[in-house]
């Protein structure tokens, strides 16, 4: 599954991985990404799509540490690979081209 | 975060629904997750809503994703901490191959013990696979029939005054001369019941004689029987000519063997149609050619004739004949018995204090469970199958038990191995398969071993046991069986290593405190026990079966056996002048002692006579017995024994009151009788000298008293004798007494003798030594194997204390050199290490000894005259068993107290 495509929603949430850098877990992500999106989002999805990078290869996870508010449970830390930061590369690379290549008719300057 | 105790918390529930439903290497993260939302939430919104959204949540987590198992792949095996790295299956292959490289290699480290071991368990399945054969060859016995679970042996059980009696014959009735065999209608009222078929083997029961056949100048004795019309039908003996419905329908036919067809005619299928001449009394036509019996065929015979031609001149004295039927197709025979018996009961005309009951047993079951028990056959060879599963089952016990304390003893090497193989993250279970892939290796080693010799020993076996078992190659249940033997075998005897070092915790084995529990001690030593036990059993039951299987071979029968000889009464010498012309001649030639004639051979004589009902005579009429004295009720039946005037005298029997005939008494052939001790009990005589007696319509009276012999095995009883003179008989035996070292020459003479008087009928003739030799062959066969296994129970026993000691002496290596350098004798030393394991063999011996002898107390209840246990058999038992286990004992621990003490203390 490697070099698999990155769907829309994994890229968001890959992004705010590399956003949160040393302390990106589901949660963390959850609220992060919520804010930013102005909509709730649901741990499940989220869950599950880092479940998807991971074996896409393109993040990397490991056991941190334990906190109470956890329940005394460990949390599970992400960081982003080599071939993810390659992959979101790519993604922005296309929409800078696709950025650059509209006319700028398009959205409504021109005339003046 | 530190919250109050009253602070709401995650609903249990859920979570314990989340642990079944979430994959278990995920668990950890996911409740994680939810616990922190759900604190996280509770600091700007209502429990209540926080407590749903915990809800919503896990309603939306959901997903196939997360309830997959860990897969193997690389990415996933980055999901797990080195601690949690995935245990391998316990028979995945690679572990698999890896227990076997470390086995093999432990084998080839310890040679002494895995050879100790190999043989020890070899030694206990090569026990187990003889049995094996044999069980199931005495198993198999009549299971060819096609219709085999559809056909039946008829047995009648017999109340009468308080007594319950079974045998296998069948009610008939005696209406003057004629015959009615009471189920020939059973068919017609039972419509379940296919066939019937009734079969009798020739007269005098149970010593069926050889009859003589002749066809021009070839004349044979042969062994054959009597059977009705459906008897082909009904049985599976193939037919190589002939027609199997309407074989045996005519009265003068008769069915032949393919041996016998060879004899006469040369081949099979040219002898249908012929006739031959049968007793030199009339022509029968041979009607079918059967295929030669079977080996598990216990109907044995080489001709049959028809039913009919005996029914109406019978030569049988009472009811003596088989009933076998064929009930239709998945009919419960006890349905049958309940019918037969409603039939029955009208017509069988008893007194009133009598009962007769017919049951069906399975012919599969009838040669097993051929002796009566409470009335129904369920005693019998099946004894000795169970008894000699129950030994086989003990001596490979015995061998596991020594795998087990061979094992024990290099547990302490192997113990390191245990301990560092847990630290590196072996589980238990890891090893239970490591231990038990060893055990099993050494069984399969065993068991080719086993093959080999059970294939070398094979002759030898069969004719220890008298069978022709073949190898069983083909035989799918052999296989299994083997299979299943060795796996039987390397699961009991790896289960303790297996079991307990695996136990064992891995930091107390690597800072070298391995102290074995008491628990573990006493176990060991509790096998030993046992295992000695058991020897014992075996050892007093050696003793005692051969001492009492020589007893009953050497016994005085109460007359001299050896050098006698009987021939039948038949043909010419049928007719008195031919009789004495032939004692005449016989008398005056060389090696030819005595000869004269009894109405029965020897072995045959004092039969109880029984009338149609299986009763002894109650009424008296013209051939029961009658006599001065007798009480109305008494019912006991005596077959009299009609004897020439020389039988005392040539039997060697013993007067003990009266006279013994003589031809100067002018009555003595008409109005003498002897009788012996046991029928003067019977009789309830006091004096019974001169006392009349009437027996088969001749009355007498008692000139003599003879000592009780035995006629029987002495498996039976004495049985009462009444003897009279009569020299004219046209049937019965001759009797021949021979000169001892002469026996050849006499029997030349005999003869030819024989042959100019007699020319019609081959000379024929039985040794009475070895006629009674055949009673006691399951005697002779238990005798031998009962020792043969005990030899081996006790030294596979041995081996294993040999391991023990060893193991001991391993053990107290440091306390052993203390004690040296502190003076100890090398004699004290070797008493210390033998002590306790003498004192267990001391503990087998009290244990085992009671057991032993209910058990042949058991054994010796089926003979009628027996030894008595003793208390030197246990004696002697006990101290075979305790001067053969002081050997390796005494061996291992000398051994033990020579080691230089600098080596044992060095080590640290």
């Amino acid at each position: 599954m490697k070099g698999d495509q990155l769907g829309e929603f994994e890229e968001l949430v890959l992004l705010t991985i590399a956003l949160l850098y040393d302390d990106a877990y589901s949660v963390a992500v959850v609220e992060e990404l919520g804010q930013r999106l102005e909509r709730p989002l649901s741990l499940g999805a989220v869950h599950r799509t880092m479940q998807r990078l991971e074996e896409k290869g393109f993040v990397h996870s490991r056991f941190g540490d334990a906190t109470a508010e956890r329940g005394g449970r460990r949390k599970r830390l992400f960081i982003v690979t080599k071939a993810g930061e390659q992959a979101l590369q790519e993604a922005r690379r296309v929409r800078n081209d696709l950025w650059a290549g509209i006319p700028k008719a398009a959205f409504g300057g021109g005339i003046a | 975060m530190s919250r109050t105790p009253a602070s709401p918390r995650p609903p249990q529930w859920a979570q314990r629904l989340l642990t079944i439903l979430v994959a278990a290497h995920l668990q950890e993260e996911v409740l994680g997750d939810l616990d922190e939302l759900f604190y996280k939430r509770l600091q700007r919104l209502p429990a209540f809503t926080v407590r749903l959204l915990y809800l919503v949540d896990i309603l939306l987590l959901l997903h196939p994703r997360l309830w997959r198992r860990a897969s193997t792949t690389e990415h996933t095996a980055s999901y797990r901490s080195l601690t949690d790295y995935p245990k391998p299956f316990v028979l995945h292959p690679a572990m698999v191959r890896n227990y076997l490289k470390i086995a093999i290699r432990n084998l080839l480290k310890n040679k002494a013990f895995s050879f100790i071991n190999v043989l020890g368990l070899s030694l206990g399945m090569v026990c187990c696979l003889f049995i094996f054969l044999w069980v199931t060859d005495e198993r198999s016995v009549d299971n060819f029939h096609t219709n085999g679970q559809n056909l039946y042996t008829a047995y009648q059980t017999v109340f009468a005054t308080g007594q319950v009696d079974g045998n296998y014959n069948t009610p008939l009735q005696i209406a003057g001369n004629q015959r009615i065999f009471l189920l020939e209608d059973a068919k017609k009222a039972v419509p379940e019941i296919q066939h019937v078929v009734f079969y009798a083997t020739g007269y005098e029961l149970p010593w069926g004689h050889p009859e003589t056949f002749q066809l021009g100048e070839r004349k044979f004795k042969l062994e054959g029987s009597r059977a009705s019309n459906d008897f082909f039908t009904l049985f599976s003996y193939p037919l190589l000519a002939g027609n199997a419905q309407t074989a045996l329908k005519d009265v003068r036919s008769i069915a032949i063997s393919r041996k016998m067809a060879e004899l006469f005619f040369g081949n099979p299928y040219k002898a249908v149609g012929k006739t031959l001449r049968y007793e030199n009394k009339m022509d029968l036509m041979v009607t079918a050619v059967f295929e030669n019996l079977p080996r598990q065929s216990s109907l044995k015979f080489d001709f049959l004739l028809s039913w009919e031609a005996q029914r109406g001149s019978l030569e049988w004295s009472s009811n003596n004949f088989r009933t076998f039927v064929q009930l239709s197709d998945g009919t419960d025979p006890s349905l049958v018995e309940a019918k037969i018996n409603r039939f029955l009961q009208p017509r069988l005309a008893l007194p009133k204090e009598v009962k007769t009951q017919i049951g069906f047993q399975a012919i599969g079951d009838q040669y097993l469970h051929s002796t009566f028990v409470n009335g129904k056959p369920e005693g019998g060879r099946i004894e000795y199958v169970r008894i000699f599963t129950g030994v086989a089952l003990f001596i490979l016990f015995i061998a596991c038990i020594n795998f087990m304390n061979l094992a024990t003893a290099q547990s302490v090497k192997r113990a390191k191995e245990v301990g560092v193989r847990k630290v590196l993250g072996s589980t238990r279970i890891h090893l239970i398969g490591q231990f038990y892939s060893e055990a099993l290796l050494l069984a399969c080693l065993a068991m080719v071993f086993t093959m080999l010799s059970t294939l070398v020993l094979l002759p030898a076996f069969n004719s220890l046991t008298n069978k022709q078992i073949p190898y069983p190659f083909t035989q799918f249940s052999f296989w299994m069986g083997l299979i299943g033997l060795t796996f039987l075998t390397g699961m009991l005897a790896g289960s303790y290593p297996a079991l307990f070092l695996s136990s064992l915790e891995p930091v107390r084995i690597l800072k070298g405190i391995l102290r074995f529990t008491r628990q573990s001690i006493w176990f060991r030593q509790g096998l030993t026990v046992f295992q000695f036990g058991l020897s014992i059993i075996l050892l007093v039951a050696t003793f005692v079966v051969s001492k009492q299987t020589s007893y009953v071979q050497n016994t005085h029968l109460g007359y001299n056996r050896d050098n006698l000889i009987y021939i039948r009464i038949e043909g010419e010498l049928m007719a008195p002048h031919n009789y004495h012309l032939f004692k005449d001649q016989a008398a005056k030639m060389a090696g030819i002692t005595m000869i004269d004639r009894s109405s029965e051979a020897p072995h045959a004589m004092g039969f109880v006579v029984d009338d149609a009902d299986g009763i002894a005579e109650t009424n008296v009429d013209d051939d029961a017995i009658n006599w001065e004295g007798k009480p109305k009720n008494a019912s006991v039946g005596f077959k009299p024994t009609s004897v020439g005037f020389d039988f005392v005298r040539l039997m060697n029997l013993t007067v003990v009151k009266g006279r013994d005939f003589s031809r100067n008494n002018a009555t003595d052939s008409t109005d003498a009788f002897l009788v012996n001790e046991e029928a003067v009990r019977q009789m309830g005589m006091k004096q019974p000298l001169g006392k009349w007696i009437s027996a088969w319509q001749k009355k007498g009276h008692i000139i003599g008293v003879l000592k009780d012999y035995h006629t029987h095995s002495l498996h039976e009883p004495i049985k009462p004798l009444i003897v009279d003179v009569k020299e004219y008989e046209y049937f019965g035996v001759i009797l021949v007494r021979l000169q001892a070292g002469m026996t050849k020459q006499a029997l030349g003479n005999l003869e030819r003798t024989y042959n100019r008087i007699n020319p019609n009928y081959p000379f024929v003739y039985q040794f009475l030594d070895q006629e009674y030799a055949k009673l006691y062959q399951s005697e002779e066969v238990m005798a031998k194997l009962t020792t043969v296994f005990t030899a081996l129970a006790i030294a596979i026993s041995c081996l294993g204390l040999f391991g023990l000691v060893m193991f001991s002496a391993q053990q107290r290596t440091k306390e052993i050199g203390v004690r040296k350098v502190l003076g100890a004798s090398v004699a004290s030393i070797t008493a210390l290490l033998s002590r306790d394991y003498l004192r267990l063999i001391f503990l087998a011996i009290l244990i085992a000894s009671p057991v032993a002898w209910y058990a042949m107390q058991h054994w010796l209840a089926d003979f009628a005259y027996k030894i008595s246990i003793e208390w030197w058999m246990f004696a002697l038992a006990g101290l075979s068993a305790f001067v053969v286990a002081s050997l390796p004992v005494g061996i291992q621990s000398i051994k033990a107290a020579l080691v230089n003490p600098v080596k044992s203390i060095r080590s640290e």
